[in-house]
C-alpha cells in the first residue's frame, strides 16, 4: 500500500517539478508539503536512506524558494492587494447613489491606498489611471455630478491592467481614451465656468458626463433635485420676505448694521444654495446684491433711497426667478428663463456700490449732541482731540474732559447699539395641528373636572386632581395663546404696498402704525390682509390728493395714512384712516342712481350713503389706474371681513379725509353667547347681536295680514322670527307675549327673535359641524355645552337672508 | 373621457378591493356590512342634537370627543320605516373620503353583529332592481351560510355632496309648509 503510495507522490512530484519555474516561488513550495508526505512514507516502509534524500530535496527547494529575489514575492503581495483594493472600489461604484457623499468619499480612500500601493515603477499606468480615477471622484463630490460612467471605464481599464501584471505581461494597450474619458468632466467644467463668467449663459445642467447636448430638448430634474429646488424656493422665498420688511426697516435707519446684518444673511444664503444648485442668474443676482450689502456692512457706504430701491428690484427679479424655479419643480421640466436680464440690474447694483460713498450715520458724538448732553463745538473740540490720540474713545475723552456725564455716555452708547426688532425664534406649525391642541386642552378640562367629581370623597386623591387641573388650565391657555399673533406682521407688509403705490401714483405718503403689538387671532390675521390690501390702496389712489392739490388746501404735502390697531370688548379694532379728500357723497350718490343702485328718491343717512361704496359694482373713480378703480373691491372687502363676524364701518369727512374701521373678534375659536331654549331645543345666539331681552306686553304685540307678527320696543316696531316655525320643529303656537323675546341687530336691522328661556351666558368654543354641514347659512357653527352636549350657535346675518327668502 | 375612464379604474379598484373583513349590522331584519377599514368607532347611543336645514336622514350632530360629527340615520337614509331607539341602537363612525378630506361621520343602525372575512368568491354583484332602488351605492351581495349580506360603499352613501347641497332641498321643503 504504502508504496503505491510512495509511487504516486512520486509520479506527482516529477510532474510538478517539470512544471516548476524557479522564478516563481509558489511552484516550487506547493512541491514541499508533497515532498513531506512523500518523506514519511519513506519513513514508514524503513526506507531511511531514501527519506533523507527526500529530507535534502526539500531543504534545497526550501533554499531556492529564499534565494529566489524577494521582489517577486512581494510585488505578488502589492498585486493582491492591489486586487483587493480594486475588488472593494468596483463594489464601492456599484453600490453608489448619487449624492451620497460620505460613499464617495469612502470610494476616495479606497483609490487613495491604492494609488499608494500602486507607486512602484511597474505598475505606472496603475498609478496613473487611479489618480486620474481619484480626480474625477473628487470632481464628482465638489460638483455633486451623478455620472459614474467614466469611472467605470477607469476601473475596467484597471481590472486589465492588473489581469496583465498578474500574467507578468507587460500592458502594452492604448489607454490614453479612457484617461480623456476621466478627465473630460474637468475639462468641461472649466469651458463652462468660463463660458458663464463671460455672459449670462441660459441654464446649464452640469450633470450630463459625458455631455449630451442639453440645450435641445427640455431638461427634466430629477426626483433628488426636485425635492432640492422645492426646499430651495420655499426657503429662498421666506428670505426674501424678510429681506423686504427688513429694507423697509433700514430706510428708517439707513445705518444700523443690525438691520443690514438682517438684510445681508438672507442674500447670503440664497446665493449659497442657488450656487449649489447651479442657478446662475439667481446666483449672480444674490451675489452682487451681497456685495453691495457687505460694503454697507462694512461700513463703505450708506443705503440711500436709490440702493434701496435697486435691492428692492433685485428682490422682485429674484422673485420672478424663483417663479421659474418654482414652475420648473411643478412641472418638472426646466423652464427656461432667457427673457428675465439679470444684467442691467447687476450693473446698477454696482454702479450703486460704486458710486456711493460713505455718507452720514450715528456716531457716538452725534447721538449726544441729539440729546443735547453737549454742545456741537464741544463734540468737535473732542473729535479733534481723538485725531490726536486715535485710540482713545470718543465716550471716554468727552466723560474724562468732563463735558459730559458717564451716565449720558453710557445710554448713548445703550442706544447706539440697541438692537431693533430682537426677534424670537419660532418654528412654523400647521394650524391643524394648533386647532387639535386647542380641541385635545379643552377635552382634558372636561375630562379633569369629571375626575374631580369622583375623587372629591379622597382628599389625598383631590388634591393631586386640583394639582392636575391647574396643569391642564395653563395648557389650555398656552394652546389658546398659540394661535394669536401680533398684528405687526400684516402692517409691516402694508409699509411696502404703501411705498410702491405712492411712487406709483407721484404722490407722497407716509404711513403712520399705532398698536402693531396688538395680539390677534392667527386666522383672523389671514382674513385682514386682502381687505386692508384693498383699501390701502384705495386710500392712496382716491382718498390723498396730489402734492399740489394738498399744498393749495393747506395740508402738508405729505399724505398720512395710519393705521391703528387696538383691543376693545373682545373686538380688535383695526382702523385705517387717511387724510385725504374723504368721500364725497354726492358723486357717490349720482354714481349710485347711474348704477340703479338707488332710485335717487331715498332719504338717506350720511352713514347708509357711504355704504353704497360697499356694494358690488360701485367704483367712483374717473379713471382706471393700475393701482385701483375698476369697481371691485370694496364689496370683496366687506364680504371677507363679515365672513370672519367682523364689521366694517366708514366714517369720512369731506376735505379732511377718510376712516375705515374694521371690527374682527379677537379669536374666531370663542365667541361669546347667549344659551337660549326654544322648545326642546338649545341655541346660542352670539352676544354680540343682541340687543336686550324683554317680556313684551300684550299691546306691544302687532299683525300685519294676520300672520307677520312685530313687536313694539320703546317706539321702535320689530318684526318677529319664530326659530321653532323657521327650523320647523314645532308647531305649536305660543302667543307673542307669553313667551321672551330677544332682540337682535346685524347690519343695522332689528328682528326680535321669540324664545322659551334664557339659560345663561358663557364663552363658547366655536367648533366645525363638520365639513358637510357648515355651509348652513343660519349657524355659525356648534359648540359643546356643559352636559356634553353639542348646541348650535345662530348666525343672525344668516337668519335674517333666510327669512326674507321665504 | 378621462371620467370615464375614472369611473373604469375605480370600479376596477373596487372589485379587488372587495374582499376583505366587513363589520355586518342590522337595519330592519337586513343585514348590511361596511368595510372595516373605513370604520373608526363603534359607540352607544347618545344624545343628538337636531339640526335644523338638513335633509331628513341627517340626524344631526353629537360630540365625540370634543370633535362635532355629523350623524346619519341608515334607517331614513335607505326609505326604511323608522324605529325608536333601543339599547341595542349604536352609531358606526365612519371615516369617508370627501372632497376636503377625510371626515368623520356616524351612522345610526340598529343593531352591530359581526365581523365577518368576505372572500372574493363569496361575493356577488349587485342585481339591477331598476329603477325604484339606487344600488350605486352596494359594492356586491355576500352569500355566507345561507344569509345574504348587502356590502355598502359608505363613501357613496354618506355622499359628502349630496348632504351639504341637500340643505337647499330642506328649505324647499320649508317653502311648501
Amino acid at each position: 500500500m504504502t508504496v503505491e503510495i510512495i509511487q504516486n507522490l512520486m509520479e506527482t512530484i516529477s510532474c510538478d517539478f517539470i512544471l516548476a519555474d524557479p522564478k516563481e516561488p509558489e511552484t516550487l513550495s506547493c512541491l514541499l508539503p508533497i515532498l513531506k508526505r512523500l518523506h514519511g512514507k519513506c519513513m514508514e516502509v524503513s526506507l531511511t536512506g531514501k527519506a533523507n534524500e527526500i529530507l535534502k530535496t526539500r531543504e534545497m527547494i526550501t533554499d531556492i524558494s529564499k534565494a529566489l529575489p524577494p521582489d517577486p514575492e512581494e510585488a505578488k503581495l502589492v498585486l493582491d492587494q492591489l486586487q483587493q483594493d480594486l475588488d472593494t472600489f468596483s463594489h464601492l461604484m456599484v453600490e453608489f447613489c448619487p449624492g451620497d457623499i460620505p460613499h464617495l468619499g469612502e470610494m476616495l480612500n479606497t483609490l487613495d491606498t491604492l494609488i499608494d500601493r500602486s507607486e512602484e515603477k511597474e505598475f505606472a499606468i496603475f498609478h496613473e489611471i487611479g489618480l486620474a480615477c481619484k480626480r474625477y471622484v473628487e470632481f464628482m463630490i465638489l460638483k455633486n455630478i451623478p455620472a459614474t460612467a467614466p469611472l467605470e471605464q477607469g476601473v475596467l481599464l484597471l481590472k486589465s491592467i492588473m489581469r496583465h501584471l498578474k500574467k507578468g505581461e507587460i500592458f502594452g494597450y492604448e489607454y490614453s481614451d479612457v484617461l480623456d474619458i476621466l478627465n473630460t468632466g474637468l475639462e468641461q467644467e472649466k469651458t463652462r465656468e468660463n463660458s458663464t463668467q463671460k455672459e449670462d449663459d441660459p441654464k446649464i445642467d452640469s450633470q450630463k458626463i459625458p455631455v449630451i447636448d442639453a440645450q435641445k430638448e427640455p431638461e427634466k430634474i430629477s426626483d433628488d433635485d426636485l425635492e432640492i429646488l422645492i426646499d430651495f424656493v420655499s426657503e429662498a422665498e421666506e428670505n426674501l420676505y424678510t429681506i423686504e420688511v427688513s429694507l423697509i426697516d433700514l430706510e428708517q435707519d439707513p445705518s444700523n448694521k443690525d438691520i443690514i446684518n438682517d438684510i445681508f444673511r438672507p442674500f447670503h444664503t440664497i446665493k449659497g444654495v442657488s450656487g449649489f444648485l447651479s442657478l446662475k442668474k439667481i446666483n449672480t443676482l444674490a451675489h452682487t446684491t451681497e456685495n453691495l450689502l457687505d460694503s454697507a456692512r462694512s461700513g463703505d457706504l450708506v443705503i440711500d433711497d436709490m440702493a434701496t430701491d435697486a435691492i428692492l428690484e433685485a428682490v422682485d427679479m429674484l422673485k420672478a426667478l424663483l417663479a421659474r424655479v418654482k414652475l420648473s419643480t411643478e412641472t418638472r421640466i426646466k423652464q427656461p428663463d432667457e427673457d428675465i436680464n439679470v444684467s442691467v440690474l447687476r450693473e446698477k447694483l454696482q454702479n450703486i456700490q460704486m458710486a456711493m460713498t460713505r455718507g452720514d450715520s450715528h456716531p457716538l458724538g452725534e447721538i449726544l449732541v441729539q440729546k443735547g448732553a453737549i454742545s456741537r463745538e464741544k463734540l468737535n473740540q473732542a473729535l479733534e482731540f481723538q485725531t490726536e490720540n486715535p485710540e482713545k474713545k470718543i465716550g471716554e475723552i468727552l466723560v474724562e474732559g468732563k463735558q459730559t456725564e458717564p451716565k449720558q455716555v453710557a445710554s448713548a452708547l445703550m442706544e447706539q447699539s440697541m438692537p431693533k426688532n430682537p426677534t424670537a425664534s419660532q418654528i412654523k406649525v400647521s394650524t391643524q395641528k394648533l386647532d387639535d391642541l386647542v380641541d385635545y386642552a379643552g377635552e382634558l378640562v372636561i375630562a379633569q373636572s369629571m375626575l374631580r367629581q369622583k375623587t372629591s370623597n379622597d382628599p389625598s386623591l383631590s388634591q393631586n386632581v386640583s394639582q392636575l387641573g391647574q396643569i391642564v388650565t395653563h395648557m389650555q391657555n398656552i394652546a389658546m395663546s398659540m394661535r394669536m399673533i401680533p398684528i405687526k406682521t400684516t402692517f409691516t407688509k402694508m409699509i411696502r404696498l404703501v411705498r410702491d403705490l405712492s411712487r406709483k401714483s407721484g404722490k407722497t405718503v407716509a404711513l403712520d402704525m399705532v398698536g402693531e403689538e396688538t395680539e390677534i387671532d392667527r386666522n383672523v390675521v389671514d382674513a385682514l390682509y386682502e381687505p386692508m390690501v384693498h383699501m390701502i390702496r384705495n386710500s392712496v389712489d382716491h382718498g390723498i390728493e396730489h402734492p399740489s392739490h394738498r399744498l393749495e388746501q393747506g395740508k402738508p404735502s405729505q399724505g398720512t395714512i395710519i393705521l391703528r390697531a387696538y383691543h376693545k370688548g373682545g373686538h380688535i379694532i383695526i382702523e385705517i384712516e387717511d387724510d385725504g379728500k374723504g368721500l364725497d357723497k354726492d358723486i357717490i350718490l349720482e354714481k349710485a342712481k347711474a348704477t340703479d343702485l338707488i332710485t335717487g328718491n331715498e332719504q338717506m343717512t350720511d352713514a347708509q350713503i357711504y355704504d353704497l361704496i360697499l356694494q358690488p359694482g360701485f367704483s367712483t373713480a374717473k379713471q382706471i389706474t393700475d393701482v385701483s378703480g375698476r369697481g371691485v373691491g370694496m364689496d370683496v372687502v366687506k364680504d371677507g371681513i363679515e365672513k370672519f363676524r367682523g364689521q366694517l364701518n366708514i366714517k369720512s369727512s369731506k376735505g379732511v379725509g377718510t376712516k375705515f374701521t374694521i371690527s374682527l373678534p379677537l379669536t374666531l375659536a370663542i365667541i361669546d353667547g347667549m344659551l337660549v331654549r326654544v322648545d326642546q331645543e338649545k341655541y346660542i345666539i352670539p352676544t354680540m347681536a343682541i340687543q336686550k331681552a324683554f317680556k313684551p306686553d300684550q299691546e306691544d304685540c302687532f299683525t300685519v295680514e294676520g300672520k307677520n307678527e312685530m313687536v313694539r320696543d320703546r317706539g321702535n316696531l320689530i318684526p318677529v322670527i319664530r326659530l321653532s316655525e323657521l327650523y320647523n320643529t314645532s308647531r305649536q303656537n305660543k302667543s307673542v307675549w307669553d313667551s321672551l323675546v330677544v332682540v337682535v341687530e346685524s347690519k343695522n336691522e332689528k328682528r326680535a327673535l321669540l324664545i322659551d328661556e334664557l339659560l345663561g351666558k358663557d364663552e363658547y368654543v366655536i367648533k366645525s359641524l363638520g365639513k358637510n354641514l357648515e355651509d348652513l347659512e343660519s349657524l355659525a357653527g356648534g359648540a359643546i355645552l356643559a352636559d356634553g352636549q353639542v348646541g348650535l350657535i345662530l348666525d343672525i346675518h344668516g337668519i335674517f337672508k333666510l327669512v326674507s327668502k321665504r | 373621457m378621462a371620467e370615464s375612464m375614472e369611473t373604469m379604474n375605480q370600479a376596477v379598484k373596487v372589485m379587488a378591493e372587495r374582499e376583505g373583513k366587513y363589520l355586518t349590522f342590522i337595519l330592519a331584519k337586513e343585514e348590511y356590512g361596511i368595510s372595516i377599514l373605513k370604520i373608526r368607532e363603534i359607540i352607544g347611543m347618545m344624545p343628538i342634537t337636531s339640526v335644523p336645514q338638513t335633509p331628513e336622514f341627517v340626524k344631526g350632530v353629537i360630540n365625540l370627543r370634543g370633535k362635532v360629527i355629523p350623524v346619519i340615520d341608515l334607517r331614513v337614509k335607505f326609505k326604511m320605516a323608522a324605529t325608536a331607539y333601543s339599547d341595542r341602537t349604536c352609531i358606526i363612525v365612519v371615516e369617508i373620503q370627501g372632497a376636503a378630506g377625510h371626515i368623520h361621520m356616524g351612522c345610526v343602525v340598529d343593531a352591530v353583529s359581526e365581523v365577518l372575512n368576505i372572500r372574493s368568491r363569496d361575493i356577488e354583484d349587485t342585481p339591477n332592481f331598476g329603477a325604484n332602488l339606487d344600488a350605486s351605492y352596494i359594492l356586491g351581495m355576500a352569500k355566507m351560510e345561507g344569509d345574504v349580506k348587502i356590502l355598502l360603499d359608505i363613501n357613496r352613501v354618506l355622499n359628502a355632496d349630496e348632504v351639504s347641497s341637500l340643505d337647499q332641498t330642506a328649505n324647499e321643503n320649508y317653502k311648501n309648509h
